[in-house]
């Protein structure tokens, strides 16, 4: 998945757990980018009694770096607190919860919103900012979008908007077939094992599914470096970069004789936990000893990690387990031939995920930071978004020929998992090396999610909406029992 | 939650080394230990050097962490800042109360 459960420690922590990133121009208002970070990975709506909530101790950010060295020079803080009005019932809501400050709800959320430069001025953009509730039904949680989520939509002070609250999940992916020794299953037939398995249509594991989305919409102009309107994509300050952060203090004591009213401590610096930047990063890149280091490094700090996007052992795998039928072509010849050529150093993966891509690579597209490799989302806020009849977003970005998608940046309904895939296959290694002609099959590996790339909602994803926060209605509980 | 700052936000796994006094800013320790001044370590916060705010109480949770008994590296966590500083003696005495 794009960062759900990706590495041992953050899996066993899901408030902390950073599951998607998204940063775009806003469609609907292009002169602000909207950027959303997605905790609490994999929700079943009907989790009661105790529904989903963030966690209050849990310093999430939203990080921007708009001088290409990895550091952040804006974040933006979230710290959320909760509160039980009734302490005598066991239940989330005593009677219909119709509006955000509805006594019927026993148990909410507030948070603060804070922004901090990298000179250290801080200032409080925002407190007691009401969360919506969960979504559990027709019966406790009536008119939910119109009553209770949008009233949580709040305007700050220069223009910002944001939202904290559940989400109807956005990220698509076969789940099933990838983990199951990578298999996709559109071409399953031509899998090593193929004969072990029967082809089908794939599968969208997320699609009843809901996350925690922290939302914020900026105007451009407090972004850049120099505060003004990014309006040329060819300028270097038009792009920045977005990551999203959870950290934890460093110590935690629960008391060893609980009372009624006895709550844990915690002291001490606050310690990264998670971070997201590229979707897919810490979940198929990097290798398993290093998931929970990478999740505690910064940006900044990445070149550690440089050889495992330079030398994917996924590019490595897939001439492996695709190796075509007995007797016929290989499906990968190339990209066997390319690794088999000595260690590979995947140039286009590189700029793809750890630099940017520079000018002169796609015509009329650059999103480089400069040399300092980093995980980051990098979003050319010059180029507007793909909305009009003679631009249609494509699903598959920047493959797709859409400048305005992954990776310039990430929208909701982006294949990330396609387009990476692809990518890693071979198809974006041709760019940098010209040498290289990327197999057939590179360019035809696909999930199986979507009928083709300029459908912008994929199989069970239909929740998408055309404003903030985008993300679609969560699941009811009520309507979407677990299976 | 307690006030972020920016300095400490922004370290991953940074410390602040010790310098000399730290032990009138931890009246937790020095009462668990029974430990006087002259049992002072060598270093303290350069953060709050030259300070006496907090000696005279303890109004955010201080958790100490003998790091290593053999050369006595203790942590302390306090508010969101992160001290270390080195005291075999003091370390000595907190592993012996633990006993």
């Amino acid at each position: 998945m794009s960062s759900h459960r990706e590495a041992p420690e953050i899996s066993k922590d899901p408030v902390a757990d950073s599951a998607d990133l998204y940063a775009f121009v806003s469609p609907d208002n292009p002169g602000t980018v909207t950027i959303i970070a997605n905790y609490i990975p994999l929700e079943s709506p009907d989790g009661g009694p105790n529904f989903y909530e963030f966690g209050t101790d849990v310093l999430y950010a939203i990080n921007i770096d708009n001088d290409g060295d990895g550091k952040a020079d804006i974040s933006y803080l979230f710290e959320f607190q909760s509160e039980t009005t009734n302490l005598d019932t066991f239940l989330y809501n005593t009677g219909p919860i119709s509006s955000l400050t509805d006594p019927n709800w026993n148990r909410r959320q507030t948070y603060t919103v804070t922004k901090i430069l990298e000179d250290g001025r801080m200032t409080v953009l925002g407190s007691g900012l009401p969360c919506p509730p969960c979504n559990i039904g027709p019966l406790s949680t009536p008119n939910y979008e119109a009553g209770l989520a949008n009233p949580a939509i709040t305007t700050l002070k220069d223009g910002i908007t944001v939202f904290a609250g559940q989400r109807a999940e956005g990220f698509y992916v076969d789940l099933g077939s990838i983990f199951d020794l990578g298999v996709l299953r559109p071409f399953a037939a031509d899998h090593i094992l193929g004969n072990l398995i029967s082809t089908m249509a794939g599968v969208n594991a997320t699609k009843a599914l809901n996350v925690h989305s922290i939302a914020i919409q900026v105007p451009m102009d407090q972004l850049t470096r120099r505060r003004d309107m990014p309006t040329n994509p060819a300028a270097k300050d038009s792009v920045i970069g977005v990551w999203t952060s959870a950290s934890r203090q460093a110590a935690t004591v629960l008391p060893s004789t609980p009372t009624s009213t006895s709550a844990p401590i915690y002291a001490g610096p606050y310690v990264q936990v998670s971070r997201l930047g590229n979707p897919l990063i810490n979940e198929v890149i990097i290798p398993l000893s290093q998931k929970d280091y990478w999740n505690h490094e910064a940006p900044a700090s990445d070149i550690h990690f440089a050889q495992y996007v330079s030398n994917p052992e996924l590019a490595r795998l897939l001439p492996v387990l695709y190796p075509g039928p007995a007797g016929g072509p290989a499906v990968f010849p190339n990209l066997a031939a390319y690794n088999a050529a000595g260690t590979p150093n995947r140039a286009d993966l590189t700029a793809i995920l750890m630099t940017g891509i520079p000018s002169g690579v796609i015509p009329g597209f650059q999103n480089f930071t400069g040399t300092v490799q980093a995980d980051m989302l990098r979003l050319n806020m010059a180029i507007p978004p793909a909305v009009t009849s003679s631009t249609l977003p494509s699903n598959l970005g920047l493959l797709g020929g859409d400048l305005a998608g992954f990776p310039n940046g990430r929208r909701v309904f982006d294949d990330v998992v396609t387009i990476e895939i692809q990518a890693i296959a071979g198809a974006t290694l041709g760019l940098v090396d010209p040498s290289f002609t990327p197999d057939a099959a590179a360019g035809l590996v696909n999930q199986g999610l979507t009928s083709s790339g300029t459908e912008i909602s994929a199989m069970g994803t239909e929740n998408y909406l055309t404003a903030f926060p985008y993300l679609g209605v969560p699941h009811s509980g009520y309507f979407t029992p677990a299976s | 939650m307690a006030q972020v700052s920016r300095r400490s936000f922004l370290r991953n796994s940074g410390l602040a080394m010790a310098g000399a006094g730290v032990m009138s800013q931890v009246p937790f320790l020095s009462s668990l230990v029974g430990a006087g001044e002259a049992d002072a370590p060598a270093a303290v916060d350069t953060a709050t050097a030259g300070t006496d705010e907090g000696a005279a109480s303890l109004t955010e949770p201080l958790v100490a962490h003998v790091r290593d008994l053999s050369t006595g590296e203790i942590g302390i966590f306090n508010g969101t800042r992160e001290v270390v500083f080195n005291d075999p003696q003091l370390a000595a005495r907190l592993f012996r109360a633990a006993q």
